[in-house]
């Protein structure tokens, strides 16, 4: 501010090209400022590389051989974004409809809306995909030795179902409380005024609420869909070759575990950082209408 | 408010059966490929013989963690014409032991090998749901096991022999080694065989050295480090798997084996005894392909290439019509 003030005797403001000529100038500084905080950020990763590779060197790590097999992991790729995408699309799916009945006013939904979250917040998701992988067909052979084969042959799940399952019903019962928070920070006014327009309880909710909501929600499952391409990993257990289970068995061949870890681990920070990326340009347009123009 | 509260169960329930049927990304097994086709005559289920060469493929679980039992291969190419699913592996993109022999049961069979990958304590606890036939993977017949898998006709053993120092002219065999120090992996068959409380199907042990000062181990690599300080230094021998003990020898170690092994482990083909449907024909097939491997010299042939020695042989003798399941 000081310093703006100082900067102004430069220029003779009674004029109107001098008060032109001054904010032009207090733009370039804002401009040039900004430009400096991002070079030092950046100086700070550089060095934190730097640190990193220094600590990398130490490993003893063989990075011809690294570089040799990164193709054989990355195939497993598909099969990470492929199970985080439609897990994450199941998952708010789940969460949507779960918020909506723990918000309801009707016991039975809010009681399995609260045992449905407490359950798959309450276990491990590793254990919740071995009892789905395992336990689901021991049910459904039951029921085919009942004599309904059509419905327990719905049981026996492949393993990329169970691992889909197993991840969005765990993450459904996480973000069920993420769309209840979002649903809720709408103001109660919203509903006193929809309903005094004549809307109906629905309609309010499809028409006023949800829009609101889905400012605050999306940028908070774009913070799940990134937590969960690193949790589909888990699913590896149950033999679907994406990249940890690549990474992990290859290093078994010849005894390459650091080498395969890491690559592991940098393939998984790049998709990231790629979708912190995209996260970031939603959260920008989710943020639009909130802009003065 | 009503209407909302059904709509919104109606989805909820919809979510979970979409669940169940999940669009994949991926290429994926048709969930019905699965499931039982036993028809509406639940009684008697169908014969998974019957299915497998009515499909044309054996599906085979293999943990490839394990070389030179089963491991990776690095640039493989799946053939054109597989029939295996895309959740499955065909017999190009992995190696190693298990895999030849897996590959020759199928052969044995008339169908084509395909691989799944479960984790390993999925393999062994059973109920597999039918989602893969048959289990090569160098696993040790137990009791425990038993109760929840068949075996087949074992196709090699893990052979347990002593070693003792190389300097060492005192023990002659391995019934010299009684009152001595011994070592082993704790918690393994060879503590059990050294306290004479081990138990193998199918086997009756002899338990030759008796009232040994036993030392246990993390693992048995540790065990035979210990013995290679010197003879009697810390251990006079130790009990480990033939292969272990040769392959620390070959890399340069004072040891050498103390006459011939004591005991043997089989290890066998498995099959899911809670299969849905009825596997009767299907175990017989495959004991007999193995046994037919093991005459014609296929399998003492493989363990030669991938161990470097015959373990093949007393696996053949084993038998498997006296081993009660």
């Amino acid at each position: 501010m000081t310093a703006a003030r100082q900067d102004s005797d430069d220029y003779d403001l009674t004029q109107q090209a001098g008060q032109k000529a001054f904010a032009r100038h207090l733009v370039q500084q804002r401009r040039r400022r900004a430009l400096w905080h991002g070079l030092q950020i950046a100086l700070v990763w550089a060095i934190m590389f730097a640190v990193m590779g220094i600590g990398l060197s130490l490993l003893n790590v063989d990075f011809a051989y690294v570089l040799e097999n990164t193709n054989f992991v990355l195939l497993g790729l598909g099969f990470t974004i492929g199970i985080s995408l439609a897990s994450i699309l199941i998952a708010s799916a789940i969460a949507l409809v779960g918020a909506l009945m723990r918000l309801s006013s009707n016991a039975i939904a809010q009681g399995l809306s609260g045992f449905y979250v407490s359950l798959f917040r309450g276990t491990p998701l590793l254990i919740q995909i071995y009892i789905i992988y395992l336990g689901l067909p021991q049910i459904g052979q039951q029921l085919t030795a009942l004599g309904y084969p059509q419905i327990g042959g719905l049981f026996v799940l492949t393993a990329i179902q169970a691992g889909i399952l197993a991840l969005s019903l765990n993450y459904g019962a996480y973000m069920t409380e993420i769309f209840r928070a979002g649903i809720q920070s709408v103001a109660q006014g919203q509903w006193q005024a929809a309903q005094a327009l004549g809307m109906k309880r629905f309609q309010t909710l499809r028409l006023v609420i949800l829009p609101q909501a889905v400012r605050i929600i999306i940028p908070a499952i774009g913070n799940q869909f990134i937590a969960m391409q690193k949790d589909s990993s888990l699913v590896s257990i149950v033999g679907i070759w994406e990249v940890t289970y690549r990474a992990s068995r290859f290093a078994r061949k010849d005894s390459k575990f650091m080498e395969m870890f890491l690559l592991a681990a940098a393939i998984y920070w790049v998709l990231t950082i790629l979708s912190e990326w995209i996260q970031g340009r939603l959260e920008a347009r989710m943020a639009e209408s909130e802009k003065r123009s | 408010m009503r209407a909302l509260l059904k709509l919104t169960v109606l989805v909820w329930m919809l979510m979970l059966v979409a669940g169940c049927a999940a669009p994949v990304a991926a290429p994926a097994a048709p969930a019905g490929d699965a499931a039982p086709a036993a028809g509406s005559d639940a009684a008697a289920p169908a014969d998974l013989l019957a299915d497998i060469q009515a499909r044309g493929v054996l599906r085979i679980s293999t943990d490839p963690a394990y070389p030179p039992q089963s491991e990776l291969v690095a640039d493989a190419q799946r053939p054109a014409d597989t029939k295996c699913s895309g959740e499955e592996r065909t017999a190009s993109e992995l190696t190693g032991f298990d895999i030849d022999v897996a590959a020759a049961i199928a052969a044995a069979l008339g169908v084509e090998p395909c691989f799944v990958t479960p984790d390993w304590t999925l393999i062994t606890g059973g109920s597999w749901a039918g989602r893969w036939d048959l289990s090569v993977g160098s696993m040790t017949i137990t009791p425990e096991r038993m109760t929840k898998l068949y075996f087949a006709q074992p196709y090699y053993t893990t052979p347990a022999a002593f070693f003792v120092h190389e300097a060492n002219t005192t023990l002659a065999a391995p019934a010299d080694l009684s009152g001595k120090k011994v070592g082993a992996c704790a918690g393994c068959t060879y503590e059990f065989y050294l306290d004479g409380s081990l138990q193998i199907p199918g086997e009756t042990i002899e338990f030759v050295v008796t009232d040994t000062e036993f030392t246990g181990y993390d693992t048995d690599t540790s065990a035979l480090q210990d013995l290679a300080l010197g003879d009697g230094v810390r251990l006079d021998g130790v009990l480990t798997a033939l292969p272990t003990g040769a392959g620390f020898i070959a890399n340069g170690n004072p040891l050498k084996q103390l006459g011939e092994p004591v005991y043997f482990e089989y290890l066998a083909p498995a099959i899911d005894k809670a299969s849905p449907l009825d596997t009767t024909s299907f175990r017989a097939a495959v004991d007999a392909a193995v046994q037919a491997l093991h005459a014609d010299g296929t399998l003492k042939q493989l363990a030669e290439q991938y161990y470097g020695v015959d373990l093949a042989n007393a696996a053949a003798a084993f038998d498997i019509a006296g081993l009660e399941q």
